[in-house]
């Protein structure tokens, strides 16, 4: 027996049942990808321009919300900086005004 | 090989429009269908499954069509998809038990008399219980008969790798066949 040919024998192609292009056919036009290329061509090019529109928007205004956090925390600082001179320049005003006095 | 059907079809492959043509498409299906089918036939050893498979196979292929240019890059496709696919699906899937060859049980008995049916049914069997990278190494050089290079570019295997797939699964397959009575190799 030659092992060689005896597997080719039993391994041979054969055909699926009747009608299988048919019901491949049937498939392929019942699903969205079956739509014409140029079609589905637009859809992923939609796909990506929403996407990237879609990162701009959320990117820029991430940037402005930031860059009114870091002014309102500027803000805040100034404040608190004008106080606390204003609390030395009184103490300061007070011990000139004691020295004065005696 | 480029036959009819499908060199007909060739001009229209890269714009799609084979795709918006459902006789065109069932042409390029009928010209591979007893590839697929067969190949995940014998991997599986179960006509309903293979069919099932093979009807997957065809429709990533017309997903896939617009960016296929050739008539060969369309078989080197569908013989890479359905060999990864049979793959896949007996690793994840489960639904077959992986039995090693040499837990096989022993085939029966059967006459040494040129090639009879129940040899070849025996052998698929065999073929069907051996690990799944051989398995396809072996569908690919017996039912395709592809050489180990071509095998190799088809699985994108180290070729070393193929031929030692090839001779493994064949001594395993001489050893089985020649425990049974009446079989002599």
């Amino acid at each position: 027996m030659n092992l060689d040919e005896e597997l080719r024998a039993a391994l041979r192609r054969e055909d699926p049942s009747p009608g299988f292009a048919n019901r491949v056919v049937a498939r392929a036009q019942a699903q969205p990808a079956g739509q014409p290329f140029g079609f589905r061509l637009f859809g992923v090019r939609m796909m990506w321009a929403t996407a990237i529109a879609a990162m701009l928007v959320l990117g820029t205004s991430g940037v402005f919300e930031y860059r009114q956090m870091e002014a309102e925390r500027a803000s805040r600082d100034a404040v608190l900086a004008l106080r606390i001179a204003a609390d030395k320049l009184n103490l300061a005003r007070d011990r000139v005004l004691r020295r004065t006095e005696n | 090989m480029l036959t009819q059907g499908i060199a007909a079809a060739l001009p229209k492959l890269k714009t799609g429009e084979m795709t918006d043509d459902p006789e065109q498409f069932a042409e390029l299906v009928r010209e591979h269908q007893a590839m697929v089918f067969s190949m995940a036939c014998r991997y599986l050893r179960n006509r309903a499954l293979a069919e099932e498979i093979a009807q997957d196979v065809f429709l990533q292929l017309y997903r896939k069509l617009p960016s296929l240019e050739s008539p060969d890059h369309v078989l080197h496709w569908l013989r890479w998809v359905t060999a990864h696919r049979l793959i896949d699906h007996s690793r994840h899937e489960k639904r077959r038990p992986q039995s090693p060859l040499e837990d096989a049980p022993e085939p029966a008995a059967v006459s040494a008399e040129g090639a009879d049916p129940l040899l070849a049914s025996m052998l698929r069997d065999l073929v069907a219980a051996l690990p799944e990278n051989a398995r396809v190494v072996m569908i690919l050089r017996y039912q395709e008969d592809l050489d180990p290079m071509d095998i190799a570019k088809a699985l994108d295997m180290p070729i070393a790798t193929v031929k030692s797939h090839l001779q493994r699964s064949l001594a395993l397959l001489r050893d089985k066949l020649s425990r049974t009575k009446g079989v002599g190799i």
